[in-house]
């Protein structure tokens, strides 16, 4: 990415805070306050910031996961699915004899990146072989892992004497994901997603690989001719979106709730649908917008407490960043903007 | 129904189109012929009212018309049946009839306009449910609906733009049936077309254009010799082969019976040197893009081309270049230098952006591509895309499979193109490519294959053939 699109995206950001600060003044809210509790609620104290992580993380592999299947021109619709599945897969293994062990959280690791590899492989291998679209499989394999969850949660997984949808039994300590000394900082948590991020910009931009894939998603007939097939592009890129998707479903119950639930997902992977959208592909916006939206959704039950505003607001202000973005996107004023700002300069 | 053109002229640009065209059809089936380029179709657009003339007007049974206008045009019965059947497929054959109707008022009466509809169909004997979608009838059957639902709509004159081009011999049938009936309802039809036998079926009078102009006028009964001599004429030859020398390997082209039908058979034993070109020459539509494609693709049950030791040539050294450039060939959103880095991404795992960019400033040069290596392709000229094509062929010997080369380019551009071409004919395999020109194919070929519709109508060398024989086989005519 150059320079001025790193200006121009600078800019259509403040101008999408813009629009949202005149919304909440139409609404009769002060939006400093608004700013200011969100601020506190996400970063006002170090737990707080621990929970803004705990939420950033999936959101960040769900997009890193969808930069691929977007990049071979896939709608990985059944990301949901995907996060559900490495989800099930990580309590397998911390409801198993290995629960109480200090290399569970490996173990699940592992087993969440195997499952949620082979639900989106399941969904390539629809689109690739059976022609199904990724979009109608993806819905469909959503369903069918929440079932499966929810089966798992009342049925074999229930907790003694009782089958509520409330979750499983919480996992044994050793299952949950290692943190540093007497912080509960997850830095094995944060390892993980620095290390994707990386590894996926250098792959994207750096390899014969990436530029495959991409070439995959622009045009799938004419991969032909430089000698390699659209068709096992595709299937890569939902094997790796898949096993990411599976990495923050591990996240989810071995990081945040320390038990299968139904909404294990937290809705994170079609948050990252609209969050690559407005990102275009790109690794550092996801990097940066992934963060703010985890800040948003920690920060908004100071909402509720501090300025007695549901909890609703949050999804509003998603919603009206995402659409303002797109829209601001087609208009192209930033442009505009810059070079007002470039002649101001030079003169 | 009586139409008469008087001094149309139309250019574009620099371009003269249509050059005081002049024409006047009594009645019945007239064919308008000419070779790609000639001003067919600025003609007939200007007879539909697509485009407007700079000159001349037109005249329907001795009334100046108003032209410009593809309402006044409808208005004066002037109909039009595309190439494609432009329908509803999504509609039923009652509910294309009825989203068309320009006479109903907003409420309709479905009764009475069905039995009118029915009505017609019978009249020409085309038996179909009403209720049926139009996309479960066959592409000639959805052309002959079209035809009834202008007749419906009041149309006196049809112009059939090239109709045949995508129809069996059966669909083919059933249209010509349905035109015969329709001449007699005092219907003129004007026939475009370049397929000299359907002409020579079922048109009673025709018009030869070429480079704007018209070069021939004709009635029935038609004097094919001198058709053929003024639609081809061999004015333009430019053979720019040096000679190479002969080259001791060999390999072969095999056709078999269950990919196509053919009228003369190669004889598997005719081996062709290294470096010979072979020019698959048909008209537009027929199957001689589709027999490069599929050589490429090994879509075929076991035609093929081979090494003399009748293996298989390998996979990765047939190189191909698909005709429609930005849809199959190249990525429109991928910058040239990606394209480059794309050719070697068999070998490398990582890319070095800097020896890329090296590699490509070398192509850029060498194949003249007016172009910057940053630029998406799609911001590329036609003849620089289809150069930057060319140069992401690798250079290593092998088959070039080449898909209409000059395709829509002009004739610098073909040119440029075709030294490029020549310059690989002594390292390659083989050169085979397919055009619609026959001067192209007579040009640069060394064997030339004539193709008419899914028929091999002849292989040679050629030596033993001339520009005239070809022009009939690719018409569909056998002496």
């Amino acid at each position: 990415m150059n320079f001025n699109d790193l200006k121009i995206n600078f800019i259509r950001f403040i101008l999408a805070i813009l629009i949202i600060f005149f919304l909440l003044l139409s609404f009769g809210i002060n939006p400093l306050d608004v700013t200011n509790a969100l601020f506190i609620g996400s970063f006002g104290s170090f737990e707080k910031i621990i929970r803004t992580m705990l939420v950033w993380v999936p959101i960040s592999l769900a997009s890193i996961a969808l930069i691929y299947t977007f990049s071979s021109g896939m709608w990985n619709i059944g990301i949901e699915g995907q996060i559900i599945m490495g989800a099930i897969g990580a309590t397998f293994i911390a409801r198993s004899f290995l629960g109480d062990n200090f290399i569970s959280p490996y173990i699940q690791l592992i087993m969440a990146l195997g499952f949620g590899g082979f639900w989106g492989f399941i969904c390539a291998i629809l689109k690739v072989k059976g022609g199904v679209h990724e979009i109608f499989s993806g819905l469909g394999l959503d369903f069918v892992a929440s079932g499966i969850a929810i089966y798992l949660i009342i049925g074999p997984w229930k907790r003694k004497g009782i089958a509520s949808t409330s979750g499983t039994e919480i996992f044994h300590e050793s299952s949950w994901i290692p943190t540093v000394g007497n912080l509960d900082f997850p830095i094995f948590l944060f390892l993980i997603v620095i290390l994707v991020y990386v590894f996926t910009y250098f792959l994207l931009s750096q390899t014969s690989f990436g530029l495959r894939l991409k070439a995959t998603g622009i045009n799938f007939f004419a991969t032909n001719r430089f000698n390699f097939s659209s068709e096992r592009y595709i299937i890569y890129s939902f094997i790796i979106a898949g096993a990411l998707a599976g990495i923050a479903g591990f996240s989810q119950v071995s990081g945040s709730y320390h038990k299968l639930v139904p909404t294990i997902s937290g809705g994170f992977g079609f948050l990252s649908i609209l969050l690559v959208l407005i990102c275009s592909r790109n690794i550092f916006l996801t990097f940066i917008i992934s963060f703010l939206f985890a800040a948003l959704i920690v920060g908004g039950s100071q909402l509720q407490i501090k300025l007695d505003l549901d909890h609703s607001l949050v999804g509003i202000i998603q919603a009206s960043f995402v659409l303002s973005w797109l829209i601001l996107q087609r208009v192209n004023l930033e442009k505009k903007i810059l070079n007002i700002f470039s002649k101001v300069l030079t003169k | 129904m009586k139409i008469e053109l008087k001094n149309i002229s139309k250019s574009f640009g620099s371009l003269e189109a249509n050059k005081e065209i002049s024409i006047s059809i009594p009645g019945g089936i007239h064919a308008l012929l000419g070779e790609n380029g000639a001003g067919k179709s600025t003609l007939v657009k200007i007879i539909s009212g697509q485009l407007n003339p700079d000159k001349g007007s037109i005249l329907i049974s001795d009334k100046k018309i108003n032209l410009g206008s593809p309402k006044i045009a409808i208005n004066n019965g002037i109909g039009m049946l595309n190439q494609n059947p432009l329908d509803f497929a999504n509609l039923s054959v009652l509910e294309s009839f009825l989203v068309g109707n320009t006479q109903n008022s907003f409420i309709s009466n479905h009764r009475k306009t069905k039995e009118k509809i029915l009505n017609l169909f019978d009249n020409y004997d085309i038996k179909i449910d009403l209720n049926e979608k139009i996309s479960s009838f066959s592409i000639g059957q959805r052309q002959q609906i079209e035809l009834l639902r202008l007749l419906y709509n009041g149309v006196k004159i049809i112009i059939l733009d090239e109709p045949t081009s995508a129809f069996s011999l059966e669909q083919k049938k059933m249209i010509f049936d349905t035109l015969n009936k329709l001449t007699k309802e005092d219907i003129t039809i004007i026939f475009v077309s370049h397929k000299l036998d359907e002409v020579f079926e079922i048109c009673d009078s025709g018009t030869i254009l070429k480079e704007g102009k018209v070069v021939y006028s004709m009635n029935k009964p038609f004097d094919s010799d001198a058709i053929f001599a003024k639609m081809f004429d061999d004015t333009r030859t430019k053979n720019k082969i040096t000679n190479i020398e002969k080259r001791s390997d060999k390999f072969k082209l095999f056709f078999d019976e269950l990919d196509m039908t053919k009228h003369k058979t190669f004889s598997n034993e005719s081996l062709l040197d290294f470096g010979t070109i072979v020019g698959i020459a048909g008209l537009q539509g027929s199957m001689n893009d589709r027999l490069v494609k599929n050589f490429f693709s090994r879509d075929f049950s076991k035609s093929g081309i081979f090494f003399d030791n009748g293996d298989y040539i390998e996979k990765n050294k047939l190189y191909y270049m698909p005709a429609d450039r930005l849809e199959r060939g190249l990525f429109e959103d991928l910058t040239l230098k990606e394209h480059f880095a794309l050719t070697y991404s068999h070998i490398n795992k990582y890319i070095n952006w800097n020896d890329i960019a090296i590699y490509g400033e070398k192509k850029i040069q060498e194949y003249d591509i007016k172009a910057n290596i940053t630029q998406k392709v799609d911001q590329l000229s036609g003849g620089n895309q289809q150069r930057l094509m060319l140069s992401l062929l690798p250079e290593s010997p092998g088959v070039l499979l080449l898909e209409q080369p000059t395709r829509g380019l002009d004739y610098n551009s073909a040119n440029k193109m075709w030294d490029i071409i020549l310059h690989r004919k002594k390292n390659d395999i083989a050169i085979i490519f397919s055009s619609t020109d026959l001067d192209e194919i007579w040009d640069y070929s060394d064997i030339i294959i004539s193709v008419s519709g899914n028929t091999i109508m002849n292989i040679d060398s050629k030596q033993n053939l001339n520009k005239e024989n070809i022009a009939r086989y690719v018409s569909g005519i056998i002496d």
